[in-house]
């Protein structure tokens, strides 16, 4: 459908998990779109299964700074994220594991009480109102081990890893659940174990919105795609309501403005903020719908951290899919272990390409070349946890300018003690698990670049705490809404993708409905 | 090892410059143009990451790209040059690899030790006959995916379990803040 940049339409930003969701949500139920995406629109035939290349194709490579104490700012500063730019958003990079939030997850405060130096806030919504949304979530991405769908089977990293689980004394190990099809599911075909999940997945087994919710937003007729098409203002009318979104073209830098109605901005928590601040004006001087000045801050990445082991035997761990492991023993708050919160491990294999990179950045010398010799008898596990929201940590807009002449992003992290006594628990479980089961050598690895962008628009019940309400709608501009992962108030153990996604059908809907009555 | 702030902007920088690395072959040589100067990077790759498996080969590969990238702009140039000098004053490949370290530790903060080591790192492990020799198959898509008893054929430990314990949803279920919130924690920090 083609959309006339004059006509004031219902604006999407951002064709990620959590934008795709939105306008696929509108356009189902007969409203046009306009959904611009900075990136262009990559084929499953294109997709490259080779580390390097496959990261150059698509990953945001923007101009970014960083700043603070996580040893991150030192490893990869020009890199803070592993972000993707293309239709499909970061998901086209995703592993798929599908967890939700546990019911306490959306009240950390009150649960964990006050932490020093951490932000910690109740979410405006809670677990029992959120459930029929994952179940939603969970059809729409067909997580296995969920709704009757089978699991995925053990592969060799998962056959270390659990068994490994398993002498520790852990129970709460199984392959799943993730986003990646083992029966055929949805019209997408299941696993033929080819890997290469981080790189696409060229069997289309694995869900993200470009084989799912885009092809079926175009298909409803309502959708009008428009590629290569990066937001770099939204403008506001008299009475301070949103009405354009300046955009760009990245290939002929022409500026265009799409007429507004209502504006989802799905950029990821990074840009998102970053356009809310570009966004200033003489009405809103500290940026856009930031009266609370909360906008760009409480930037969480989770946890995060990894450990690889080599054994005396043949492992194969890249073999079979990527991730295809999960232990939920260690989820639960439990004070007792020195810091609130929890964490999963999941199993997860990279390349030597890829290995050699986040193995140990800066490192050299013969005990990481002896680690990286072990390649073929290594197994390795990813711990994801909640970290903490801290005001300070930061999206604000640097005085750097990316090669569009805009201001580039500064994201500042600095790690909170809790975050880094649960990293050091982690290691020392991820480590038991592999000497149970034989390892000669074991490593302890750095953070990647951040994968899971979570909070800087955050979600708050009163308008001076956060910048969005229950919907995910601006407190101060009222036709404005975030439908990414920046709305989370505070991030819980489990990766978030399943809960982007449950968010974005709840206010898809919402916002329907709110349209058809007229309300926005 | 105290990792310097450039040396690890350069590391990033090296993933950032992927698309630039090219074909390593055809290394444009301005500077290290010397006979023995390819050798000479070589045996600093080798000591940086020591692969007693790897032959002497696949360090001249890489070194070829990291004297591309010496080659690439003014400021590459100049600090690649005496950085070269550096080892060809010391007879850096005429020393036992524990020597090598030492001298590698004292020049670990000069920009041509960055530039070196961040291409190296990435070049190396990226090198086809370095997977051939890891044993790692890499892309399988065009072969049908991995078969069953490839991904599988792990036989040195037990079958494991691929379905949830069948306790997991009430372990996760039994979660209300009720019962945490009176688990106070104490403030450490
Ligand atoms: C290697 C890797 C593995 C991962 N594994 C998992 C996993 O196992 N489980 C899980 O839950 N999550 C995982 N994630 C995280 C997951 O990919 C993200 O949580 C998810 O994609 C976020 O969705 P989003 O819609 O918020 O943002 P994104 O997916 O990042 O989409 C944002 C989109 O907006 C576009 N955009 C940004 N700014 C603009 C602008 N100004 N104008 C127009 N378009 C713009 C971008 O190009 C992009 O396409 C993984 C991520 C990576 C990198």
């Amino acid at each position: 459908m083609k959309i006339d940049k004059k006509e004031k339409a219902v604006v999407v930003i951002g064709s990620g998990p959590g934008g795709a969701q939105v306008a696929y949500q509108l356009t189902k139920q007969g409203i046009p779109v306009v959904l611009l995406e900075a990136g262009r629109r990559i084929m499953k035939e294109e997709y490259v299964n080779e580390e390097w290349p496959a990261f150059s194709q698509m990953a945001w490579l923007d101009k970014r700074t960083m700043s603070g104490n996580a040893r991150i700012v030192q490893d990869f500063n020009g890199l803070p994220t592993w972000l993707v730019k293309a239709v499909g958003g970061t998901a086209t990079h995703w592993a798929g594991a599908t967890p939700r939030f546990l019911d306490y997850e959306w009240k950390t405060k009150s649960t964990y009480g006050s932490v020093d130096g951490a932000t910690l806030m109740d979410w405006p919504i809670d677990g029992k109102e959120m459930k029929p949304y994952y179940v939603k979530a969970e059809d729409a991405i067909g997580s296995t081990h969920r709704g009757g769908r089978p699991p995925l089977p053990a592969n060799n990293n998962y056959k270390v890893f659990a068994e490994g689980a398993k002498r520790n004394g852990y129970k709460f190990y199984a392959t799943g659940p993730y986003g990646t099809n083992a029966a055929p599911y949805d019209g997408r075909p299941a696993s033929i174990q080819d890997g290469f999940n981080f790189q696409g997945d060229k069997n289309g087994s694995k869900w993200n919105p470009n084989v799912s919710e885009i092809p079926k937003a175009l298909a409803t007729g309502k959708l009008e795609l428009r590629t290569n098409s990066q937001a770099v203002q939204i403008t506001t009318d008299s009475s301070g309501k949103a009405d354009g979104v300046l955009y760009m073209d990245t290939k002929t830098k022409a500026l265009h403005r799409q007429e507004a109605k209502v504006i989802c901005v799905a950029g990821n928590s990074i840009e998102t903020p970053r356009l809310f601040l570009m966004s200033a004006s003489s009405r809103f001087p500290n940026g856009l719908a930031n009266s609370s000045d909360q906008v760009g801050r409480n930037y969480m990445r989770h946890l995060t951290g990894s450990v690889y082991a080599t054994f005396d035997k043949p492992v194969n761990f890249f073999r079979g899919e990527t991730m295809a492991g999960f232990l939920a023993d260690e989820v639960k708050h439990n004070p007792k272990r020195g810091f609130v919160g929890g964490y999963y491990l999941e199993t997860l294999a990279l390349g030597p390409s890829f290995l050699g990179a986040f193995l140990d950045p800066g490192k050299w010398g013969k005990k990481f070349a002896d680690m990286m010799d072990g390649y073929q008898n290594m197994a390795g596990m990813w711990i994801v946890g909640e970290d903490m929201p801290q005001a300070n940590n930061r999206i604000t807009l640097g005085s750097a300018k990316d090669a569009f002449g805009l201001p580039a992003p500064n994201v500042h992290f600095d790690d909170h003690p809790n975050d880094t006594a649960m990293r050091n628990h982690a290691y020392e479980k991820g480590e038991a698990i592999y000497k149970a089961v034989g390892a000669t050598q074991t490593y302890r690895v750095t953070p990647y670049p951040h994968t899971h962008n979570l909070g800087s628009m955050r979600m708050s019940a009163k308008a001076k705490d956060g910048v969005v309400d229950k919907w995910g709608r601006c407190h101060d501009v009222k036709n404005l809404f975030v439908s990414d992962g920046s709305v989370m108030t505070t991030g819980a153990a489990c990766n978030p993708t399943l809960t982007i996604t449950a968010l974005a059908i709840r206010q898809g809907e919402y916002l329907a409905d709110q349209l058809k009555k007229g309300n926005v | 090892m105290k990792i310097t702030r450039r040396e690890l902007l350069i590391s990033a920088g090296s993933l950032l410059a992927y698309s630039q690395l090219g074909s390593l072959a055809n290394a444009e040589v301005n500077i290290a143009a010397q006979p023995g100067d390819q050798e000479m990077i070589a045996s600093m790759c080798k000591a940086l990451y020591p692969h007693d498996r790897f032959p002497m080969s696949i360090y001249m590969d890489v070194a070829a790209g990291a004297i591309k990238k010496g080659n690439a702009d003014t400021g590459a140039k100049i600090s690649f040059r005496a950085g070269l000098d550096g080892l060809k004053i010391n007879k850096f490949d005429k020393m036992n690899f524990k020597k090598q370290t030492k001298y590698l530790k004292s020049i670990a903060n000069t920009p041509f030790f960055g530039l070196v080591r961040g291409h190296t790192v990435v070049a190396l492990y990226d090198h086809k006959e370095v997977h051939k020799i890891f044993g790692y198959q890499g892309a399988s898509f065009d072969k049908g995916g991995y078969k069953d008893g490839e991904y599988n054929d792990l036989s040195w430990l037990p079958e494991p379990r691929i379905e949830e314990h069948p306790d997991l949803t009430a372990f996760l279920d039994d979660s209300s803040p009720k019962k945490y919130a009176s688990l106070k924690i104490k403030k450490t920090f």
